[in-house]
């Protein structure tokens, strides 16, 4: 199997976008490849996911090769609901890996804020069991069920969950690329609306635009993908007997550290799927980062914040960065590409090892990646 | 008390889903039918305050465990008092599943009425206390 390196990265700011889809991703793709130096990757891989319902435009992989001036090169766009964009990135790892290209271009990104917020909820929520669904559940409505159980069983309180908030919203206000980029307060968002009892609406990301990009390539260069995993559970949440961890986030993290060779020790800087605020708080202890039932103490002691012991979400996280849904898991990579090469303007940390974990649906099809500077 | 729920267990696992599926989520193979008495407890519950198109706000939703340990999802008219761990009792109004709360009289009642000899019936209780005292240690802020 052939090492796999970033490069190059890009991505758009992340937000209200006027620009439609195919724009997005055009302008985080050319800014992979010139960052890249590369002009003709030998494929593409583009990762939305559901183009057809908020664009109404399909056959993205042959239109974003066209748009691109890449209409030579195999394209194919995969999906795994809002982990995409990883999948997007395992495909291109996979067939760099067996030899079968040299270089790949990968391109996520969704176009969602010109439609109605009802009608985004709708279409992100094809991702939930049928059944389920038909009693009216949404991604915050589980989101809630999880956040009152793992309150309930493991002690997390609402004071941890609304500090996370409060510090990606800190880091976003040092990304230029975010959507939100001002601080909240505790107080603001422990008194915001009820979503979905407990959770409140500043517990949750935002619906936002935007694309992000990466060029992969089997040649030598400073950042390289040590592991990459995907773990998934069930589609139905009535399945699953534990309602307070993701097995599909644990088994992901597994299959990378296995892959890479080294465990959570070695990692200095993670980008988590913090959808709803208490995800990241799970999904560090899913992925190994801090031991059971501490995340919530390590966010309050700023052990996540920039200049603690394990910096996460640098970028502002889904909350303040944005959740394009297709382009998040690779603006999570971009993200640390930024931080290992020395080029997250203000809001840079020291870091060898980088984590990105990105859930899809809700936590059905997880990804966990692992990138490794050569510094 | 409402009627008995239709299931279906996996003959590898014996594992139990409600509502029945035809196959198992954990095994290829075919579920064969099941049914379960009408009654759990909450493993969690939610009030959406913007629900979806086709539902009145605020809609209460409480994911159910029962007895034999499948989940199922259900509608409620309120969650006033209810915790995670309440007793409550399931009903299928046209396939749609409700919860209801039961109060202590109603638990009073069914537990006389499913306990057998006497003898249980002191184990029951005791079982029964000690879950109580169990469920009532402090954990977390909720």
């Amino acid at each position: 199997m052939s090492d796999v390196w970033i490069a190059g990265a890009g991505m758009t700011r992340f937000g209200r976008r006027d620009e439609n889809l195919q724009d997005l991703m055009a302008e985080a793709a050319l800014a992979a490849m010139n960052d890249a130096g590369i002009e003709r990757p030998d494929a593409l891989v583009v990762a939305a996911m559901n183009p057809e319902e908020f664009t109404g435009e399909g056959n993205y992989g042959s239109l974003i090769g066209t748009r691109l001036g890449l209409s030579y090169a195999p394209a194919m766009r995969v999906e795994t609901a809002t982990s995409s964009g990883v999948a997007a990135v395992y495909t291109a790892f996979a067939a760099i890996a067996a030899g079968f290209h040299r270089s790949v271009l990968v391109v996520g990104g969704e176009k969602m804020t010109h439609l109605p917020t009802p009608r985004v909820s709708e279409i992100i929520g094809r991702s939930i069991d049928p059944h389920e669904k038909s009693y009216g559940t949404t991604m915050p409505a589980l989101a809630g069920l999880i956040t009152r159980a793992t309150m309930h069983r493991r002690g997390m309180t609402l004071k941890e969950i609304s500090q996370v908030a409060v510090k990606n919203h800190a880091n976003g206000a040092r990304n230029p690329f975010a959507h939100f980029q001002e601080p909240v307060t505790l107080d603001a968002v422990m008194e915001s609306r009820l979503v979905a009892d407990p959770l409140r609406l500043y517990h949750c990301c935002p619906i936002s635009d935007g694309g992000a990009a990466l060029l992969l390539t089997a040649d030598r260069r400073g950042v390289r993908i040590a592991g990459i995993g995907q773990g998934a559970d069930t589609i139905a949440v009535r399945y699953r007997t534990d309602l307070t961890s993701f097995r599909a986030t644990q088994a992901a993290a597994e299959a990378a550290y296995r892959m890479a060779g080294f465990g959570a020790a070695r990692v200095e800087i993670a980008e988590i799927h913090d959808a709803f605020a208490p995800f990241e708080l799970i999904s560090l202890e899913d992925t190994g980062l801090v031991p059971p039932g501490k995340a919530g103490r390590a966010t309050l002691d700023g052990e996540t914040a920039i200049g603690g012991r394990l910096p996460v979400n640098t970028s502002g996280g889904l909350k303040a960065r944005g959740h394009p849904l297709a382009a998040t898991g690779i603006s999570q990579l971009v993200e640390l590409y930024w931080q290992l090469t020395g080029r997250a303007d203000g809001r840079q940390v020291e870091a060898r090892v980088g984590l990105a974990q990105s859930i899809g649906g809700l936590a059905t099809n997880n990804w966990v990646t692992l990138l490794e500077s050569r510094r | 008390m409402a009627e008995r729920l239709r299931a279906s267990r996996c003959p590898r696992c014996r594992r139990l889903v409600v509502p029945p599926a035809s196959i198992c989520p954990d095994h290829p193979v075919r579920m064969e039918e099941a049914s379960l008495p009408p009654l759990g407890e909450v493993v969690s519950f939610t009030t959406l305050h913007s629900p979806p198109e086709g539902f009145r706000a605020p809609l209460h939703l409480a994911l159910v465990e029962l007895e034999g340990g499948a989940r199922l999802f259900c509608h409620g008219t309120a969650t006033e008092g209810v915790k995670i761990g309440s007793h409550v009792s399931v009903e299928a109004v046209d396939s749609v599943f409700y919860f209801s709360h039961m109060g202590f009289t109603d638990r009073a009642r069914l537990f006389w009425r499913r306990a057998g000899a006497r003898g249980e019936r002191v184990a029951a209780i005791g079982k029964s206390v000690v879950k109580g005292v169990w469920n009532r240690r402090p954990r977390g802020e909720d």
